[in-house]
This record gives C-alpha cells, sequence and structure tokens, in this order.
C-alpha cells in the first residue's frame, strides 16, 4: 500500500517499522491521515467536526482551525442538509455508509460531486464516540463517466441510423415494387380490355389506379422525411423574402387564374440551409396557397415579429380555412391531415418536414387559426445552434 | 435499327410483363433476353451458349437481384473487354443517392427510377426505346 507523500506501510506495519525509534503507532495513522488525498474528517456522534486532514484543507478550502467544532453541513449545500442528519441517524445505530455519491459545498460556494465512507469510531469498550468520514473528489471520475456515457450514446445513435438507413433502402425497394403492378395492370385492364368492362369495372379499376399513386406519394413523402433527418446541413446567409418572393411567382405561374394578393417582407435576412429552408417556406407558403383557393380575395403574408430568446421569428400567414385550434398539435404530425383529400390534396408530410428543418436549425415551429378564419405558421431560426 | 437486342435483367415477374408489354405497344420490336437473376445475367454475357450470338445493344438492368447484386453484374460488364462498351441503364425502385452515385461511378450510362404510374411508364419506356435503340449510336463490336 502506498499512501501519497511517500510513506511506505508494509502489509503489517509494526513488523517492519521500528516504532521504538522512530514513531509511535498513532503518530503513523496521524502521518498516514495528513498525506491522504482524501478527506479525512472526525466528527461526534452528533455531527460536530472534531478532527480535519490536510486534504480536507485543500478539498473544502476552510482551514482546521476555523471548521474544528462547527456542524458538518457547514460543507453541505443547504438542499442536501438531510442527508447529513441521515448518516449521523445510521452512524447512531452502529450502521456504516460507505461510497455515497453526493455533493459537497467549499468554502467559495462552489459545489463538486464527492464519494463519501462514513464510519462509527468506538472507543475501547464498544462504545459509540463518533464517526469518521472519508471524501473523495470525483470531479474527474464524473467527467470521464459523462464523456463515456457520451460516446456510448454515440454508438447506439450511429446504430439506430444504420437501422433507419436500411430501413429507407428496404422502403424504397421493397414496398414501391408492388406498386408498379397494381397500377400497371389495372391500367392495362383499362387500355386493353376497357371496352368489355362495364362502367362500373373501369371505375374500379381507376380507383386501384389512383390508390396505388397515393401510396408511391406517401412513401416518397416517407424518403423525404427521412432524407431531412439525415441531410448534411450548410448554413449560409439567404434573404428569406427574395425565396418567398419566387416561390409566389412560381404558384401564379402555375395557377395564373387565381388571384392572391402577396404583402412580402424584404429583405429577411438569414443563417440557413438554403435547400432546406427553401422547403420551409415552398411548404407554408404553398399550403397558404392551397387553403386559400375558395377565396377570391385571398390574401398571403410574410414577415417577421420580434421574437424574445430567438435570433430571428418569421411568419406565413393566410385568410384561408384555417384549422380548428384544437387539433393544432396534430399538425406537424407525419400522415396527420385536418382536411380530408378531396377537400385539399395532400400527403400530411409537408408540415412534418417543416418542423424537422426548423428544428435541426434550432428553432421552434408553431401555428395558430381558427376553422373559416385563415392560419398563421411561425417559426424561429437560431443560426447559433444548428445541428 | 431493329438487329439491335435488348438484355433485361429483372427478377420480378410482374415488372418483367409490364416492361415486355410497354415495349411492345411502343412498337419496340428487337428481340429481348430476360435474365431472371445477377447470376443469369453473368452466364447470359460471359458464357452463354451463344457465343457467336451478338451481344445486347442495351442492357436494362435492376439493382435488388438475387444471387448476384445488380451492382456487380454491372462491375462484371465493365470490366469485360468484350462487353465494356455497352450501353446499360440501370432501371430501379431505389431514387437513393448513394445508389445513382455508385451507378454512376461503376459506369452506368443511365439511372431510371420505374414510375408507378402506368401512364408515366409507358411514356419512361417509349423515350428508352427512342434514345437507346435509335438515337444512341452504339460501338461497333
Amino acid at each position: 500500500m502506498v499512501v501519497n507523500g511517500g510513506i511506505v506501510v508494509a502489509q503489517s506495519p509494526l513488523e517492519s517499522i521500528d516504532v521504538g525509534q522512530a514513531l509511535t503507532q498513532s503518530q503513523l495513522f496521524a502521518a498516514i491521515v495528513r498525506s491522504s488525498d482524501d478527506a479525512i474528517v472526525g466528527k461526534t456522534v452528533g455531527g460536530v467536526i472534531t478532527s480535519w486532514n490536510p486534504a480536507a484543507e485543500r478539498m473544502y478550502g476552510y482551514l482546521a482551525e476555523e471548521i474544528i467544532g462547527q456542524l458538518m453541513t457547514v460543507v453541505c449545500p443547504p438542499d442536501r442538509v438531510g442527508e447529513i442528519q441521515e448518516i449521523l441517524g445510521k452512524i447512531g445505530r452502529g450502521e456504516s455508509v460507505t461510497h455515497f455519491e453526493t455533493v459537497r459545498r467549499r468554502k467559495d460556494g462552489n459545489t463538486f460531486p464527492v464519494s463519501v465512507t462514513v464510519s462509527p469510531i468506538r472507543d475501547e469498550h464498544g462504545r459509540l464516540i463518533g464517526a469518521s468520514s472519508i471524501a473523495r473528489d470525483i470531479t474527474e471520475q464524473k467527467k470521464l463517466h459523462a464523456a463515456a456515457e457520451l460516446a456510448r450514446r454515440a454508438d447506439v445513435l450511429e446504430g439506430a441510423n444504420r437501422n433507419l438507413d436500411s430501413f429507407t433502402y428496404s422502403i424504397s425497394h421493397d414496398l414501391r415494387a408492388p406498386l408498379h403492378a397494381l397500377s400497371g395492370f389495372s391500367g392495362i385492364l383499362l387500355e386493353d380490355y376497357g371496352d368489355v368492362l362495364s362502367g362500373d369495372g373501369r371505375d374500379y379499376a381507376e380507383r386501384i389506379q389512383s390508390a396505388s399513386a397515393r401510396l408511391a406519394q406517401l412513401i416518397d413523402g416517407l424518403l423525404d422525411l427521412s432524407h431531412l433527418t439525415r441531410a448534411e446541413l450548410h448554413p449560409r446567409t439567404a434573404d428569406l423574402g427574395a425565396e418567398v418572393t419566387r416561390i409566389a411567382e412560381d404558384l401564379q405561374r402555375a395557377e395564373p387564374d387565381r388571384r392572391v394578393q402577396f404583402t412580402i417582407q424584404r429583405p429577411v435576412p438569414a443563417q440557413a440551409d438554403r435547400t432546406l429552408i427553401r422547403t420551409v417556406l415552398e411548404n407554408l407558403v404553398g399550403n397558404a396557397w392551397k387553403f386559400t383557393s375558395h377565396r377570391d380575395d385571398a390574401l398571403i403574408e410574410f414577415g417577421t415579429t420580434p421574437a424574445e430568446d430567438a435570433s430571428l421569428c418569421c411568419y406565413v400567414r393566410d385568410n384561408g380555412a384555417g384549422f380548428d385550434a384544437a387539433h393544432a398539435g396534430r399538425l406537424f404530425i407525419p400522415f396527420q391531415r385536418l382536411h380530408t383529400t378531396s377537400e385539399f390534396p395532400g400527403t400530411g408530410v409537408g408540415l412534418a418536414s417543416v418542423r424537422r428543418i426548423v428544428e435541426r436549425h434550432g428553432g421552434q415551429v408553431w401555428a395558430e387559426g381558427a376553422v373559416g378564419e385563415g392560419a398563421t405558421f411561425y417559426f424561429t431560426l437560431d443560426a447559433k445552434e444548428i445541428a | 435499327m431493329s438487329n439491335r437486342t435488348i438484355l433485361l435483367v429483372e427478377d420480378n415477374p410482374d415488372d418483367e410483363a409490364l416492361m415486355l408489354r410497354a415495349l411492345k405497344k411502343n412498337n419496340i420490336l428487337n428481340k429481348v433476353t430476360v435474365a431472371r437473376d445477377g447470376a443469369q445475367a453473368i452466364e447470359h454475357l460471359f458464357n452463354g451458349p451463344s457465343a457467336d450470338l451478338p451481344l445486347p445493344s442495351v442492357i436494362l438492368l435492376d439493382l435488388q437481384l438475387p444471387k448476384v447484386h445488380g451492382l456487380e453484374v454491372l462491375r462484371r460488364i465493365r470490366a469485360d473487354e468484350r462487353t465494356q462498351a455497352i450501353p446499360v441503364v440501370v432501371l430501379t425502385s431505389s431514387r437513393l443517392q448513394e445508389d445513382i452515385l455508385k451507378c454512376y461511378r461503376d459506369g452506368a450510362n443511365a439511372f431510371v427510377r420505374k414510375p408507378v404510374s402506368f401512364s408515366d411508364f409507358a411514356t419512361a419506356m417509349n423515350t428508352f426505346g427512342m434514345f437507346w435503340l435509335h438515337l444512341n449510336e452504339v460501338a461497333a463490336d
């Protein structure tokens, strides 16, 4: 056994050290305690400190002369004082506390993690006369442990990502393949046997066609969503107002007969991945366009609003169909739709994609609205927290 | 140009039937040989009883094939002097960037995702025939 400080103690110290010449046994033990790296503290059954070694001085920041006579609770954070009472209770019953991990407080008020062993001390008649407490600062140990835990989690995450990759792969191939047959052979029925099928027969074949087309869309939506989760982010400065203007022009060009008044704030500079943030805006503005389709006086507005803790808070507002605020939470869940496909077409992946992208940019997304009174979608971006 | 032949490597009998019909409907009357897994494709190209038969002018290759994966078939085609210049069109359900990248890196000439929609599929096969069997020049044997 080597004790820090250079004193070597053999298995049976009394055999190898000439006690008469050098140290008495109690002097020897005192030397061991003095040179220990662990804080060794003696206290009464009531918790009054009676001895305090140099390691305790270093660890807690109190000198022996200023703390002896005080209660052990001095080095305990206020919320853990109950612990000391519990430990003293055990000591009172003659029990020990071993390797108890807790937190202690230095003289300067800082706290640190410790592992504590407290044992009862008895006199030669077996009477309980106090307790010894040995505490070890486990800050470094905790750090190492946390680093190991982090590495383990990274491993688990990597495994999960690999699973997701192979899942994505089998979805893209295995689930799509049967769709070719559904769509293809129902198409052949219509094309080659349309004249011998009744009206109902043709209708059923057409239903198979559109159902398989829809399933193909849903599978692609799922693939896109998984891509958004894994795609690498390349943040740079983009003018969101300019992006929205381009999207509005595209929408107008695709449906020249629609009359929609756009109000777009410009410029709105933001740090974001250009491609992904464009997907966010395409979804939000595209939704506004879609859900105002039944109005002649459609209004769509893009702008920013002051935000407390985010560097940028944007919104897209429309005066369209809106939604029931009670179901607002479902809006961002994949494949959840608040409207039927015949009312408004869609796969239910758009807003789920929006949420995933915004969260990867360290932001949040939420919506306000009421049925028949339009909707406003907000999202925040915090360039510093891009993941 | 009708002496040009097609090798279709496709393990799914439904897809095979759809493909053959689409070719016929588009008046692509070239001879089509079907290999139903990767091993058959290699057998046909390299050790077939048809060593004296002309090699295909274009190969339509699925990726997810039993026995020998489509990418491996592609590598074998590109590694052999006799087959290295044959155009290979990868026709698959996948559109994973990794797959697309690997195919082009290993020498595919085109990567086409099988359209689910019946009419899109017919259009795709028409385009395929127009380009690979008419417009495109192949290297002489």
